[in-house]
């Protein structure tokens, strides 16, 4: 599933990154947002989403909510 | 020495800059507030008498580029060769940062880390060994506090002392093909290992960073689409209330008593030299500046509050609430952090579009930020809202408020043009951790920026208005217009063909023509001439915002009606910004035909807007059209023309590219 079927307050573990853009994935890993690292959602909307990655929180869009396979 | 500050967005390099350097540069509490580099020697007191220029870099998370701002910091630390390198790392946020501190440590360049942030850690109860991790990198680690400026002198210290040394990388990447996707790959994970190995040793987190907070709670309400765009709206008015309507007002009342005393000391003692000159230099230049430094406490009041929000950590949310709307006309999240900068000055609005990636998005949003009303044009606003609006706070607001639609109204028009095919544009923005906006900060930025506009006042504006008011008492062959012949005076005849052009928007008159025009120098300008052409000085009263001497005398000296004095005022607020903003576009560009592009949509934009006003305001309030409606109408419709001819012209040359793009592909398989 993706991010925006995930529940909130849980960890997952990322499965795959499905962006179709080498660069967005590369960027994406540099911040620690690649298969086999937990990502837990703080927080979602209808269209967008807060996840914890590493230490840090990031908000994301709807397109890159459902590039995060979990 | 050059020492080269390099490090994640956000982790406080620009702070640590300023504070061992005693500049003033631009900070904020989101990712990406340097975008470019910065240069200054370190104060001695913290190198012990060794010459150093401390170096800042915008943040990158890595060596290899994604926006265009990270590139110059990976490009700079590679080829420019710095003696040493101050890493500033978020300790907060040590396990992602670590990763971009292992590729410096490969480059051979004596490094000292400097772990940031040790005041929130300490809070949140994280503990690191900086004993530990200094052993596991192979390199002097300070933990640091820079907005307490606790440590910085040692982190300066050790990295003098590196001077000269070169760095063993405690891990090293293996030789691999940096063209093999999978190789690549596979070797930054194994570098992510290594600093996870790293930091599951030496860091002891008290606060689970997933865990829930009240930060948190209040990201739910500001990052909802209704409500965080409710707040934001709220935000927005309020700061512009304040600054142009309340505080900024009332100081701006005192400060005029002031200017208008001095000018009337500089007349007596003129009072025996030539006229002329009593009228060069206290019309003209005390009265023209006057006019214009006047306005300054409403810019500063404005600079104090933007520059508390940008410290607070609430612009990142603000980007992340506004990018489905800004998504949908082609532009993206980010360019909301252009156009809330854009209040003070439109050059850093204009260099922030770096953090954008795409660059289309890019392009439209240095293009549009400036319909934003700058702090230049406060000035502006101000006077008009006091002489023909009795100084109404909706004047303002609705300045602010209806950039906004043009730049939205702006950003689809180029999505119509440049032919935007669907493509995926992600957004993804870090939420740093809210906090207590420094006062002191914010103090700093304000005396900046009004140290900024009294030398702009004391320089530019006022040899503008010495030009203005020479050209204007003589004539082509050097003598005194005599009055009643103003006419006939050199900037008469200059700004009077231009004055033509602007008959349809119920302004054609040479003085506001001549104002307009100054106003491309320096917006500020158009106060500066006004002043100088209609005679009229310090603008402001006491009691209200109205004009010394009655508001109503300086509305009929101009002879302009609410209405086109209404569209005389948007015309200057959103026809090209300044000289210098346009040379900012021009750089951020890079492209000769997204200039003149924007240059043209701008013109386009200020006259359309304001012949709209006049026109029907003036058929709404007087049951008739204005002048040369006909004329004008003309105008605007040669303009659509044009946009559309040229948007015709971009969208068959982005189909032929495609196509061709297509075949080649094709060929391949």
């Amino acid at each position: 599933m993706t991010l925006l079927e995930a529940e909130v307050g849980k960890t997952y573990e990322i499965k795959e990154i499905k962006t179709d853009d080498d660069e967005m994935n590369a960027f994406l890993f540099r911040l620690g947002c690649y298969s086999g690292e937990p990502i837990t959602i703080v927080s979602k909307g209808k269209k967008s989403c807060v996840v914890v990655i590493k230490d840090g929180r990031y908000n994301l869009d709807q397109l890159l909510s459902e590039a995060v396979v979990i | 020495m050059r020492i080269a500050f390099a490090g994640n967005p956000n982790s406080g390099k620009t702070t640590i800059y300023n504070a061992v350097t005693g500049r003033s540069e631009k900070v904020g509490n989101w990712g990406g507030v340097t975008v470019g580099r910065k240069e200054y020697p370190i104060k001695s007191e913290f190198t012990k008498g060794t010459e150093a220029i401390a170096v800042d870099l915008p943040g990158a998370y890595s060596m290899s580029p994604f926006t265009p701002e990270e590139g110059i910091t990976s490009e700079y630390v590679r080829n420019e060769h710095p003696d040493v390198i101050i890493n500033i790392v978020d300790a907060t946020n040590l396990s992602r940062s670590l990763f971009f501190t292992t590729q410096l440590l490969e480059l051979g360049i004596p490094l000292v880390v400097a772990l940031n942030k040790a005041d929130i850690n300490a809070k949140e109860g994280t503990s690191i060994d900086v004993a530990a991790l200094e052993q596991k990198l192979g390199c002097p680690v300070v933990s640091t506090t820079a907005i307490e400026n606790k440590g910085l002198a040692e982190v300066v210290e050790k990295a003098v002392a590196l001077n000269g040394t070169t760095q063993k990388a405690p891990y090293l990447q293996a030789d691999i093909d940096l063209h093999d996707k999978n190789a690549v790959d596979k070797e930054d994970r194994k570098r992510y290992k290594y600093v996870n190995d790293i930091v599951s040793k030496i860091e002891k987190r008290k606060t689970k960073s997933a865990q829930v907070n009240k930060q948190d709670a209040a990201d739910k309400i500001l990052l909802n689409p209704v409500a965080g765009i409710l707040i934001f709206a709220a935000v927005m008015w309020f700061v512009f209330w304040v600054s142009q309507a309340w505080l900024g007002p009332l100081v701006a009342d005192w400060l005029v008593g002031y200017i208008e005393t001095f000018q009337e000391w500089v007349a007596t003692q003129l009072e025996n030299s030539p006229p002329i000159l009593s009228a060069l230099l206290a019309d003209g230049i005390v009265g023209g500046v006057g006019a214009v430094i006047g306005f300054l406490p409403l810019v500063m009041v404005m600079y104090f509050l933007i520059a508390l929000l940008e410290d607070s950590g609430y612009m990142a949310r603000v980007s992340a609430v506004m990018d489905p709307i800004f998504k949908r006309v082609g532009l993206s999240g980010k360019s909301v952090i252009p156009v809330v900068i854009g209040t003070g000055c439109g050059i850093p609005a204009i260099m922030s579009c770096r953090t954008i990636r795409d660059e289309r998005e890019r392009r439209a949003t240095s293009m549009l930020a400036t319909f934003i009303p700058c702090g230049a044009k406060i000035p502006v606003i101000a006077l008009f809202s006091g002489a023909f609006f009795a100084g109404a706070g909706w004047v303002s607001t609705l300045s602010y408020f209806f950039g906004l639609l043009l730049i939205f109204l702006g950003a689809l028009l180029i999505k119509a043009i440049t032919g935007y095919k669907y493509r995926k544009s992600f957004f993804i923005m870090e939420l740093p951790k809210f906090k207590v906006p420094s006062l002191k900060f914010a103090f700093k930025s304000m005396m900046e920026r009004a140290k900024a506009y009294i030398i702009k006042a004391a320089t530019i504006i006022l040899i503008c208005n010495t030009i203005v008011q020479v050209m204007q008492t003589f004539n082509w062959q050097f003598q005194v217009v005599e009055e009643g012949m103003e006419h006939t005076s050199i900037l008469a005849s200059i700004a009077t063909p231009f004055a033509f052009l602007l008959i349809p928007l119920g302004f054609g008159v040479w003085q506001l023509a001549a104002a307009a025009i100054t106003g491309f120098i320096a917006k500020e300008n158009v106060v500066g001439t006004l002043a100088v052409v209609y005679g009229l000085t310090a603008f402001i009263d006491v009691d209200e915002l109205a004009l010394t001497g009655g508001a109503n005398n300086v509305a009929m000296a101009m002879g302009l009606t609410s209405v086109t004095a209404l569209a005389y005022l948007f015309f200057n607020l959103y026809t090209p910004p300044c000289f210098a903003a346009i040379g900012a576009m021009n750089s951020e560009m890079k492209s000769k035909g997204w200039l003149w592009g924007a240059i043209g949509l701008q013109l386009g934009t200020g006259y359309t807007v304001s012949f709209l006003i006049y026109q029907f305001g003036t058929l709404f309030t007087e049951g008739h059209f204005g002048q040369a409606f006909i004329p004008g109408l003309i105008a605007v419709l040669c303009m659509a023309a044009i946009v559309i001819l040229v948007g015709r012209k971009t969208r068959a040359h982005f189909d032929e590219q495609y196509r061709l793009h297509q075949a080649a592909q094709a060929a391949k398989a």
